[in-house]
């Protein structure tokens, strides 16, 4: 059987947990509405919505979160840990309905250890699927829960100022990516959120790697938390896969972007060395 | 052995290569690459009773460029490989071909399909949604600009590593990404471009001969749901998905010639 994380140490970005399917009920919809007193006719008319060209009258969006907070407590992960929930920030995709057997899929984003040390937070990327398997509701939200100890681990805590002083060394050390930024004088940023990692280049040498340079980049490649986990968590290399399908955006210069794509490359690459050898374990 | 030619086609020395005997079958090279991408594929298929012709097309491999300049319309590749199937005298041709080669290979059956044994079209299919291949284009268009094309070796390299199936082995990719650098970018962009453009969804209900669509299920390019809609809409239309195999399924898997050997004899009966 899984062992369940329950302390900070204990959780690994790109860890995924996924539930039993969860029978949605004519009472979850009533408690609903008196919890909320949203009494508007999408959640208790079926004739209204049917009209609106729903199949039957539609639980209120938040029921998602509170149904996926129901599964979490449930599940026993971090049950004498956790402490708070510090954000959602969620996407309705399709309606959720009395009938639905939704099923919950959660994977660990970041992971990030407080100014203290005593305590971490774990970001949670959740996917909630409906009877058919169609995704209905998607977000983030993250909690704060209880460190065992205090020891850093810099390689599995994307996007910290300390992991991208250990990417900047990684690149540094790197030949094939010394050769491919031989001619080059700029800077690039990764950016995940409002959390960004800049890398700025003289002729091969990385001569500042952290949040915050002087200069603004030549170009930022964006992409959200859960495609850069998965990316950085993966066995293989993929950055070129899901470049290929859209699943980055640049912003600045796209000719530099262009220009650098293997030393992108790369530069993922040594992320992936990090995880797999000093934040898997 | 094979038999090297080099023929006049429409203006300039077309190279094609010659394996085996037996009814013919013509296979095609994807967008900017060559003939080579069959060296294993072809003869392994003329083992097994086929005359396998491999051309480079216009512009490609040792072919000559086209008169005209790169061309940009798969029709164009169509009508010459139909009228190189005159030349080399075959009856009753197969055609197999991948990505820009399978397009080629289902306008052939629309041009002259009742002409035709029958239509392997891999990583292929009627074409793209009017809106993606319109901006495909002119993406492909910019592209054509070597100062709008940074890293365009490298891009060639990493694209091809990640259209690649999960079953094909390291150094096998290593060896199909390396080998995909050999190309002309002014003839790649001009092959993509008719890529982006083709359409004969219009077409495929009228096509005469059997027509087999196969996709590998790690291709990024390709949406199988389009190729399989494609092979439902032509009167033999016939449709396979290959688990792991990605856009190159000629230099993907050693089963190649097995597989079309099958597909082919298949036709046979069905005609």
């Amino acid at each position: 059987m899984r062992v369940l994380p329950s302390y900070f140490e204990d959780f690994r970005p790109g860890d995924r947990f996924t539930s039993e399917p969860r029978l949605v009920t004519e009472a979850d919809l009533q408690h609903m509405i008196e919890a909320s007193g949203d009494r508007h006719r999408l959640h208790t008319d079926a004739g209204y919505a049917r009209d609106a060209g729903f199949a039957g009258p539609l639980l209120h969006g938040p029921f998602g979160i509170a149904a996926f907070l129901g599964w979490f407590t449930g599940s026993g992960i971090a049950a004498d840990t956790v402490l708070a929930m510090l954000d959602s920030n969620w996407r309705y995709l399709g309606p959720i309905i009395v009938g639905d057997a939704l099923s919950f899929e959660m994977t660990i984003t970041r992971c990030r250890r407080s100014g203290k040390g005593d305590r971490g937070i774990v970001g949670r990327h959740v996917r909630i699927r409906n009877t058919a398997g169609t995704p209905v509701q998607e977000g983030r939200t993250a909690m704060l829960v209880r460190a065992r100890d205090r020891e850093a681990a810099p390689a599995r805590e994307f996007f910290t100022p300390a992991w991208t002083r250990l990417v900047g060394a990684g690149l540094g050390g790197n030949e094939a990516f010394r050769r491919a930024t031989a001619t080059w004088d700029g800077a690039f940023a990764l950016a995940c959120g409002e959390d960004e990692a800049h890398f700025r280049v003289y002729k091969g040498q990385v001569l500042d790697a952290g949040p915050r340079p002087p200069n603004g980049p030549d170009f930022t490649l964006v992409a959200d938390e859960l495609v850069w986990t998965e990316l950085f968590t993966a066995e293989t290399d993929q950055f070129m896969q899901r470049a290929m399908q859209g699943q980055f955006a640049v912003r600045g210069s796209a000719y530099e972007y262009l220009r650098l794509t293997k030393a992108l490359a790369m530069t993922v690459e040594v992320a992936r060395t990090l995880f797999r050898e000093g934040g898997a374990a | 052995m094979m038999r090297g030619h080099y023929i006049d086609l429409e203006g300039a020395a077309a190279f094609v290569e010659e394996w085996g005997q037996g009814p013919t079958v013509l296979c095609l090279h994807t967008a900017g690459q060559s003939g080579v991408q069959w060296r294993r594929a072809g003869p392994a298929l003329a083992e097994l009773g086929w005359r396998v012709l491999i051309p480079d097309l216009p512009g490609h491999g040792r072919s000559e460029p086209a008169p005209g300049g790169p061309i940009r319309d798969l029709g164009q590749y169509g009508a010459w490989c139909l009228a190189l199937l005159r030349q080399m005298g075959a009856e009753h041709p197969a055609a197999v071909g991948c990505s820009i080669g399978g397009k080629i290979a289902l306008d052939m059956a629309c041009r002259a399909g009742a002409s035709l044994r029958g239509v392997v079209a891999m990583a292929a299919d009627a074409g793209l949604d009017k809106r993606a291949g319109a901006a495909f284009a002119r993406s492909m268009e910019r592209e054509l600009e070597d100062s709008a094309a940074p890293s365009r070796s490298d891009r060639t390299y990493l694209g091809t590593l990640a259209v690649l199936g999960r079953v094909v082995p390291a150094p096998r990719q290593e060896m199909i990404a390396t080998m995909h650098r050999r190309e002309d970018p002014a003839v790649t962009h001009s092959d993509l471009i008719g890529w982006a453009n083709f359409d004969r969804w219009a077409e495929l209900a009228t096509i005469a001969c059997p027509v087999h669509l196969v996709v590998g299920s790690d291709d990024l390019w390709m949406s199988p749901d389009r190729a399989e809609l494609t092979a439902a809409r032509i009167p033999a239309g016939r449709y396979t998905l290959l688990d792991g195999i990605g856009h190159y399924p000629m230099e993907e898997t050693d089963t190649m010639a097995e597989l079309l050997d099958g597909w082919l004899r298949a036709f046979g009966e069905a005609s």
